[in-house]
């Protein structure tokens, strides 16, 4: 009941912040690009030849064609279904492992926080971007293999500061207060203390979901990406061969497309965490 | 606090033990048979299997385990397969450039972070808190890969201010060469440190002694400097000492485009040969490092905030 | 207002770091595009190690830098082998005061002279079981003994190297005699590798697992330390014997100023700088900035470079840059794997080969510059002849459809998605998106499979793949290199990952390799080319041109296909780059 009122007024406090609104409109529209993009109608024809190789941005051609002649605006809408894809499945296998591994040990410690500090330790100690490499090519090269390397690399960080956050928590007086009047772990775990690190999840999440689709970039620079489906970061690859002969549209497009969704991701995981922290309630 | 330290020094034998885990299965499932590549694009049946024996590829898996182990604990990293340099040689000599670049960098845009943070904080829900953390936010919305292709471009090549890649050691050249990279390097670490340094910042402000501080009549910049740094520095120091290992590990794009002789590339280079000797030597250090630096940061943690008891 | 001040006088200070140019020494400045692994001639598998280790380290022979077809000329030895009527035994001469480098591994640091015990000895070291040359195959069933010797020391705990092998005599001091099992035409192209270049002994004993990073060699430079860095300077070897530009070569070498230099004394600068920079990029960067004397263009700056695929940039004439367009000895291809029961169907090979836009595909990669591979030997090397044309190469959709529904797939139908095998590469995913794209057309569905070189290589050895992408470059001038890529006994792991299979081939093959260099050998090979071309064992791609650069103070510089030695005869004019510098 108490934290229904809380989302209740922090949309109410959202829908007054024109930025965050704006944010939340550019998030809607890529969302939405993307999942018209995934049931093929629009873009679907990104494969066809629309003009010359190399052809500079014109009104016939937004964005311009790429090496074969494609557009690049068509295969623009077709990476950011990849993108916002990356993003959301990274996201959905990192915040549940992250969060209750975290909750869990922070609260409990013992030997709790022992094996879970121990899996992320040993987990965040091996270099990132060896996971990531690793995992792609042991899975075999595609999509799904970014998925999971992203989710898999992507929950430590979260866990941790859940983990800290928890700990501080658990000592402040407001949960002391709760167990005294006969709260069980979980209701203080739950009910307590996760709402107030609510906005550890969120913010980290708006993070990752940037870190997932730069990752995105970076394995296509590695030739580990998406394979036969136009990304961003496959274009930016192909960008970094061309941009000296003067073919810059595909390093543009893909950057801007790349910098709108960020940037709104940001602002609106700022705003969130503005309007949810149950901290600043009332000021 | 003594035997603090002593346990999780102790502690770094599971995780070691775990990390080896990870990184033996993970590569002996990556790395296949490296024989192939080894021996070049001419080699004969016969020729790759005494390569096999000699690696000790044909050993049991766990003996090849142990071996992980074994070089987790000792250092002894062994020879690379691809360059047959031998592995810690090559890290002593790759340390240099890397640290050269990152440590700058990373010290540069820690301060530069904090600084912006605090004026963001002070300004709080003014105009001018806003238009930084956009502009910094704007900032690490753009792919690293295009910074480097269009600042090399600009600024290296058009305007000429940098050397366009390269490396060399001697003070102070080595500044001309370190200096492009270390810039694209703080414009793609400010935006995530100012939004993390704020967002501790401010939770630290709507405290309750904050209120008291500020009714005694203290002005806001004492209170932002005295009472709320002094807090927030707690997961401040946690988050900027985490990432110190990860320097080791340099930046693989940048010390790539800009012809770095660094860790990073090496490590890259070892991905694309296949030489699991040097991913192993690679992971292990930074695990190490990771231990050591987490553990610092907790001792760092207790010494700021007395509440937190070791146990 | 302050910060602003600060940051401008930050930034002058960074400015002012740079190094001023140095106009006084002969430096020659170079580009590397890969890292080099070290300094051991046996594993020197890459033409990148091979242009490194050829400054410090020589053969018995070496390419004429000039002269054109390629010419083997005596380098280390004293002229060229006295070989036996049966073409079994080759009885080598060395050069009389032949210095090693200065090294600490000498007695009293002075390098010695170069005598016939070191060549047996670093033809034993390729041939040692314990180091696993990568150079190996060169010898491997060729000398009389070699491959018992090598057995032996396989189990041994410490390789032998006093034994003496009947195929590797020494006569005297400074004369080897060489006796083969049978009839290996190619073998003093072999010696002329960086493989069977010359190291001492002592030097490999003295520096053991660091001798990779300590050459000694025999060379025109020398380099005392190999660190692992991006930048390798070498500077002359002061001790280098009387060796002499060449005072002729092709016909036309002297109007192109090539013979200016005829007669003086090599090597021709006092250092040489090498950059490894991989990124194409800041490669192309640095020469246009004059960090670089000479590059190899990055494909992707062709058109910035060249106009219309012929002539210069103007900004680039101006500063007196010169192009330089050399066909390449190399074959690129998309070999099928004939193991896998879907290519025994030789219909389904040519519908494809005839589905694939060859002109297209020129264009897009290659600018229009590269040959149409008709079959597997490049233009250049005996066994190609100009007029012969593989009629399914041609790109023809009808043809292709034809074939295919003749094949059994009318249309594609029936046929499973076909994954092709690439390195990862942004060119080689390219140039599958477009085959993919044109064999769409007929109805055939093309996958990318994306690996590292490791990758690739493994899943060629090990014949999981369908079909895989590459290009072959020439060991050394001889079309047997080539053809070889389709000889049966060479099915993986060997060279022929294909697995291709042809008996009619095999036989004649055989007969072809034993002959000499000769009109009836090119006979055999140009039937062997043209026989296989029509049979579309791989899907055959294109020879490829290379272009360089060069700066106009860069003399003597001339395309060659085996360049590990050409970095000697270069010279740079100081007064020419004086004079330009200001042009950048």
């Amino acid at each position: 009941m108490k934290s229904n009122s809380l989302w209740k007024d922090a949309f109410y406090r959202l829908s007054k912040d024109k930025l965050a609104l704006c944010a939340l409109f550019i998030v809607v529209i890529y969302f939405l690009v993307a999942v018209m993009s995934g049931a093929g109608w629009i873009a679907s024809s990104w494969s066809q030849e629309v003009g010359a190789s190399n052809l500079a941005p014109s009104l016939d051609h937004l964005f311009g064609t790429d090496i074969f002649g494609r557009s690049v605006f068509q295969k623009l809408i077709r990476g950011t279904q990849v993108a916002m894809s990356v993003g959301v499945a990274a996201a959905v296998i990192a915040i549940p492992i992250g969060v209750i591994l975290g909750a869990l040990a922070g609260y409990f410690g013992g030997w709790v926080d022992d094996f879970v500090t121990w899996l992320y330790t040993t987990f965040s100690s091996v270099p990132n971007i060896m996971l990531l490499i690793s995992i792609t090519l042991i899975l075999g090269k595609g999509i799904f293999s970014v998925y999971v390397a992203l989710g898999a690399t992507s929950w430590v960080n979260l866990c941790r500061l859940i983990r800290g956050e928890v700990m501080k928590h658990k000592e402040r007086e407001y949960v002391q207060a709760a167990g005294a009047i006969g709260g069980g772990h979980f209701r203080k775990l739950f009910r307590h203390i996760l709402p107030n690190v609510g906005h550890i999840i969120i913010i980290n999440t708006s993070m990752q979901f940037q870190v997932a689709i730069k990752s995105e970039v970076i394995l296509s620079y590695l030739g580990l990406g998406v394979q036969g489906e136009p990304s961003w970061g496959t274009m930016i690859d192909d960008a970094k061969l061309e941009l000296v002969r003067g073919v810059w549209w595909q390093l543009a497009g893909a950057t801007i497309a790349m910098f709108l969704i960020l940037l709104a991701f940001n602002i609106l995981g700022d705003a969130l965490r503005d309007a949810l922290d149950p901290k600043l309630k009332g000021k | 606090m003594t035997k603090y330290i002593i346990r999780r020094l102790l502690y770094m034998i599971p995780v070691l033990l775990g990390v080896s885990l990870i990184i033996f299965i993970l590569f002996k499932l990556v790395s296949g048979d490296p024989t192939a590549v080894l021996l070049g694009k001419n080699a004969t049946a016969k020729q790759m299997a005494d390569l096999r024996e000699q690696l000790g590829l044909n050993k049991s898996l766990w003996l090849q385990y142990l071996d992980v182990v074994k070089s987790a604990f000792t250092f002894d990293f062994g020879y690379s397969w691809s360059t047959k340099q031998e592995i810690s040689k090559m890290i002593l000599q790759g340390a240099y450039p890397s640290l050269c670049l990152s440590v700058p960098a990373f010290v540069i845009s820690t301060v530069l972070s904090l600084l912006i943070s605090l004026v963001v904080a002070y300004y709080r829900g003014k105009g001018i808190d806003l238009f930084i953390r956009v502009f910094c936010i704007a900032g690490m919305s753009i792919s690293a890969l295009a910074y480097i292709l269009f600042f090399q471009w600009f600024f290296a090549f058009k305007l000429g201010w940098f050397e366009i890649s390269g490396f060399e050691a001697e003070f102070p050249f080595v500044i001309s060469y370190i200096a492009l990279p270390a810039i694209i390097w703080i414009v793609l670490s400010i935006g995530p440190d100012v939004r993390f340094f704020r967002t501790v910042i401010l939770d630290e402000i709507y405290q309750d002694y904050v209120r008291t501080a500020r009714a005694k009549g203290l002005p806001e910049v004492t209170i932002l400097l005295r009472h709320v740094l002094r807090n927030a520095l707690i997961p401040i120091i946690t988050y900027v000492v985490i990432q110190i290992p990860s320097l080791i590990l340099g930046a693989l794009l940048l010390e790539n485009f800009f012809s770095i002789p660094g860790l990073g590339g090496m490590t890259l280079n070892a991905l694309n040969s296949s030489d699991f000797p040097v991913m192993k030597a690679m992971a292990i250090l930074s695990s190490v490092g990771y231990i050591i630096f987490g553990l610092l940061s907790d001792i760092l943690y207790t010494l700021a905030d007395p509440r937190i008891k070791f146990n | 207002m302050k910060a602003a001040v600060l940051l401008i006088g930050l930034l002058c200070l960074i400015i002012s770091c740079s190094k001023d140019r140095n106009f006084d020494e002969r430096e020659l400045h170079l580009i590397s595009p890969e890292k080099i692994a070290g300094f051991d001639p046996i594993q020197a598998s890459d033409m990148y190690s091979g242009n490194e280790i050829g400054k410090v380290y020589e053969g018995l022979f070496e390419f004429h830098p000039l002269k054109r077809p390629y010419e083997l000329m005596p380098n280390l030895a004293d002229a060229l082998p006295s070989v036996s009527a049966d073409g079994l035994t080759y009885t080598i001469k060395l050069k009389q005061g032949v210095l090693f480098h200065d090294s600490p591994a000498f007695k009293e640091g002075k390098g010695r002279e170069l005598k016939a015990d070191d060549v047996i000895y670093s033809i034993k070291r390729l041939a040692d079981p314990k180091l696993q040359a990568k150079g190996w195959w060169l010898l491997d069933d060729k000398i009389i003994g070699l491959n018992e010797w090598r057995e032996k020391n396989v189990a041994a705990p410490a390789t032998t190297y006093d034994e003496e092998i009947e195929g590797l005599k020494k006569i005297d001091a400074l004369t080897v005699a060489f006796k083969l099992k049978k009839p290996y035409p190619q073998f003093l192209y072999a010696l002329a590798m960086p493989y069977a270049f010359i190291v001492p002994k002592e030097a490999v004993e003295h520096f053991g697992k660091e001798f990779l990073n300590h050459p000694v060699g025999t060379g025109p430079f020398i380099l005392p330390v190999f660190q692992q860095s991006n930048r390798i300077v070498y500077t002359k070897n002061p001790t280098f014997r009387e060796k002499l530009y060449p005072s002729e070569g092709e016909e036309g070498d002297d109007k192109r100023g090539l013979l200016a230099d005829a007669g003086k004394k090599i090597p021709l600068v006092d250092k040489i700088i090498v950059d490894i920079i991989v990124e194409s990029q800041p490669k192309w960067l640095s020469f246009q900035k004059a960090r670089a004397d000479l590059l190899e263009i990055p494909k992707d700056n062709f058109d910035s470079a060249v106009l219309g695929g012929k002539e210069l940039a103007p900004e680039l004439k101006s500063k007196g840059i010169r192009l330089f367009a050399n066909a390449q000895l190399d074959v690129t291809f998309f070999a099928f794997n004939h193991d896998d029961p879907l290519f025994k169907n030789k219909k389904l090979r040519q519908a494809m080969s005839m589905a694939w836009d060859r002109g297209e595909a020129n264009k897009l990669f290659y600018n229009s510059a590269a040959v149409e591979a008709q079959s597997v030997i490049p233009p250049g090397l005996g066994g190609y002849r100009k007029e012969f044309r593989n009629p399914f190469i041609k790109y023809d959709l009808d043809m292709a459809k034809k074939l295919l529904a003749e094949a059994g797939y009318p249309n594609g139908k029936g046929l499973p998605a076909i994954t092709i095998q690439t390195r990862n590469e942004t060119v080689s995913r390219q140039i599958i998106e477009h085959f993919a794209k044109n064999l769409e057309k007929i109805g055939i569905t093309i996958k990318v499979g994306m690996n590292t070189w490791p990758e690739l290589v493994n899943k060629v050895t090990k014949r999981q793949h369908q079909m895989y992408t590459m290009a072959w470059g020439a060991d050394y001038p001889d079309a047997e290199n080539f053809l070889g890529l389709l000889y049966c006994p060479n099915a993986s792991p060997g060279s022929n990952g294909s697995n291709y299979c042809n008996q009619d081939f095999d036989t004649l093959f055989k007969t072809a390799t034993l002959l000499q260099d000769g009109p009836e050998r090119s006979a055999f090979y140009e039937k062997l080319n043209e026989t296989v071309a029509v049979d579309s064992p791989w899907i055959f791609g294109f020879h490829r041109t290379k272009f360089y650069l060069s700066q106009a103070w860069l003399k003597n510089f001339k395309f060659m296909e085996f360049n590990h030695s050409q970095f000697q005869y270069l010279n740079v004019d100081l007064e020419v780059k004086k004079e330009l510098s200001k042009k950048f």
